[in-house]
């Protein structure tokens, strides 16, 4: 594997609180360059979080992330915030558009925030972007004109704007009917064939899971399988799935 | 960065402003309400004031240097009569100033005074076709003098020169005895004093007392009453509310004579406005505490309404900082257009107020009366926004994110 963009060690999690809840126990994980990854695992067992600390949305507790051969020891949310900017795009489970703004404002956002008012040629960039995923006829409608997969569709061309080196995915299509759902997907995975964006995608659905080149496996907060499916073959990693329930102490 | 040039803090918040549209014009009114009231009080009341004050000492002196001994004269009965020589019982020297030239040269050189002139005040009469008017008689120096009852300005027939033979009616007193400009009088005093002099202008400078004067020039009233000096030394300085201490100041320097600003004779009238002015400022006290209660308690809601927005934003590489400007500047841009348009407002209703009621007195629009209320209501807005501010200062992307 060629050097990973994403790698940690160690990684731990523990929600401080009145009662101090651990979600995330020694994940070290690698996430391929231009590779697809996804995260699996039962409900609650910190795929999630997980995802949310790659992200650097989710400072971790313990151990690190090294993103692109750095560490990141940053601590500050704000210097977090700029890093996120121009380096990472987020598709949640909901789509998350703002209703203040309609579809093409909603995916210049990104622009806005990194530099101020986006120049014509990142208009027309976008507007690419949108053409691409087949959206660009709803650049001017309101959020709330759009069906559930052009909201979700329009949230991808907003991850995508900045030209960002991954995408992070939380069950990005758990809200959308079977159909959208695939259409979604399909996108997602020839935008990473194509574009080489790297994806990690949260996802609780087998199927999209199988179209990964690299799955890892959470139970309780640890990872307990990985799947190289390229190397052991989809059919196989199918089964595998599919069979053996994972148990940690396999 | 600063909020003006980072514009894209400035664009979500309009953007979050004109998408709670009813939330937003109910605050802005709100604001504007607060703003008009404030502007309309404190425009009427200066107007009011400044009219009260205008109509007090506008053409009148703001501070008289007087003979030290004047004071006692003028208590009550003959017992107040000095002493010494009881044959100029009425105009001896202590009830003149003999140096006054040097007085006036004085306080002429003062930056804060207008003008200082010399005058020379008593009783007298004047017969006509049998009847006899008591008059006071006014002896004045052109122009200071004149230009402090502003009788240049206030002439209605004649020429207003002090010459040797001319005297300047009052209105009241040229109609009682039927005196036409160019017509000739006696001026007699008690003690059989004549003057013949012809009438050169009438003047109506409105009031009563104003309008019974008899002005004549100060040397010919200084030799009728037989005077060695002046009865006062009359000065107008700029800001009427300084006379008071430029009185002090020359009191303390001059030991002969004795220095009386207006304000000495108007305390009723100077209370009066104090109170008003209190009143006025306590009113606009309230209406700033409700106008920022009401944006801290709009924004508030804003700023929990919108936590959803806020935290994809955070996600999408919003600072902190940059979250809690875009609420400042939600502040600022609800105090700006609710104030101008309680000015606008305030506008309307003064000068409906003045019109309908007939108020002899307009609105005073300064620089204070304007700026004032809009000062305060952005100072408010920014203020009453920093607590919804911090709220999504504080607010952390992963909250959102997690709890969908």
């Amino acid at each position: 594997m060629a050097e990973p963009i994403l790698r940690t060690r160690a990684l731990g999690k523990t929600y401080f609180g009145r009662v101090d809840t651990p979600v995330l126990f020694d994940v070290s994980i690698e996430v391929a360059r231009g590779g697809f990854t996804a995260l699996i695992g039962p409900s609650g067992s910190g795929k999630s979080t997980l995802l949310n600390c790659l992200g650097l949305l989710d400072p971790p507790t313990a151990g690190e992330i090294e993103f692109d051969g750095r560490v990141i020891a940053e601590r500050n949310v704000n210097a977090l915030a700029g890093f996120r900017n121009e380096h990472i795009g987020f598709v949640f489970q909901f789509h998350y558009l703002l209703p203040e703004f309609n579809a093409l404002e909603n995916v210049l956002l990104p622009l806005w925030i990194d530099g101020g008012r986006p120049s014509p040629e990142k208009r027309r960039e976008a507007l690419r972007i949108m053409e691409r995923i087949g959206v660009a006829e709803c650049r001017g409608k309101a959020v709330y004109e759009l069906s559930g997969g052009q909201q979700q569709r329009v949230a991808i061309a907003r991850a995508m704007i900045n030209r960002p080196q991954v995408i992070f995915a939380d069950e990005p299509t758990g809200n959308l009917d079977r159909e959208s759902g695939q259409a979604v997907l399909g996108l997602m995975a020839e935008l990473n064939r194509e574009i080489g964006i790297t994806l990690v995608m949260v996802t609780h659905d087998r199927e999209v899971a199988l179209q990964a080149d690299h799955i890892y496996e959470l139970v309780d907060g640890r990872i307990c399988r990985h799947f190289d499916v390229r190397r052991e073959g989809r059919a196989a990693v199918a089964e595998a799935i599919e069979d053996r329930s994972c148990s940690l102490g396999r | 960065m600063s909020p003006v040039r980072n514009r894209y803090e400035w664009m979500i918040a309009l953007r979050f402003l004109v998408r709670g549209r009813g939330q937003t014009l109910l605050i802005v009114l709100g604001i504007a309400v607060g703003v008009a009231v404030q502007f309309f009080l404190s425009a009427l009341i200066s107007g009011l004031q400044t009219s009260l004050i205008e109509r007090t000492v506008g053409a009148a002196p703001h501070l008289l240097v007087l003979p030290a001994e004047r004071r006692a004269r003028t208590g009550p009965g003959p017992a107040g009569s000095p002493p010494r020589d009881t044959g100029r019982l009425l105009h001896d020297e202590w009830t003149e100033i003999h140096s006054w030239s040097q007085y006036v040269l004085d306080l002429r050189r003062d930056p804060r005074v207008l003008r200082a002139a010399p005058v020379a005040n008593g009783q007298g009469f004047i017969e006509r076709g049998g009847a006899v008017v008591a008059v006071t008689v006014k002896g004045l120096t052109a122009p200071d003098g004149l230009d402090t009852y502003r009788i240049r300005a206030r002439t209605v027939a004649g020429t207003p020169e002090l010459t040797s033979d001319s005297v300047l009616l009052g209105r009241n007193i040229a109609r009682r005895l039927t005196l036409e400009v160019g017509d000739k009088l006696t001026l007699r005093n008690d003690r059989g004093g004549r003057l013949f002099l012809r009438v050169g202008a009438i003047y109506d400078l409105g009031s009563a007392a104003g309008n019974d004067l008899v002005v004549a020039a100060l040397d010919r009233v200084r030799s009728f009453f037989a005077m060695q000096g002046v009865s006062a030394v009359e000065v107008q300085v700029s800001d009427v509310f300084a006379a008071d201490r430029v009185a002090r100041d020359y009191g303390r320097q001059y030991e002969r004579v004795r220095l009386q600003p207006w304000q000495e004779n108007n305390r009723e009238l100077l209370a009066g406005l104090r109170s008003q002015s209190v009143s006025s400022v306590t009113i606009q006290f309230f209406v700033i505490v409700s106008i920022s209660l009401a944006i801290a308690s709009v924004l508030g809601i804003a700023a929990v309404q919108k936590q959803r927005q806020l935290g994809i934003l955070k996600a999408i590489g919003t600072t902190d900082r940059s979250a809690s400007r875009i609420f400042v500047i939600q502040g600022l841009l609800l105090g700006s257009v609710g104030s101008l348009l309680g000015l606008a407002l305030g506008l309307l209703l003064g000068y409906g107020f003045v019109a309908g009621t007939g108020a002899a007195f307009g609105l005073e629009l300064s620089v204070h009366t304007l700026l004032t209320p809009i000062v305060l209501a952005l100072v408010a807005a920014v203020v009453a926004s920093t607590l919804p501010a911090r709220r999504a200062r504080r607010l952390s992307p992963i909250e959102v994110i997690r709890n969908g």
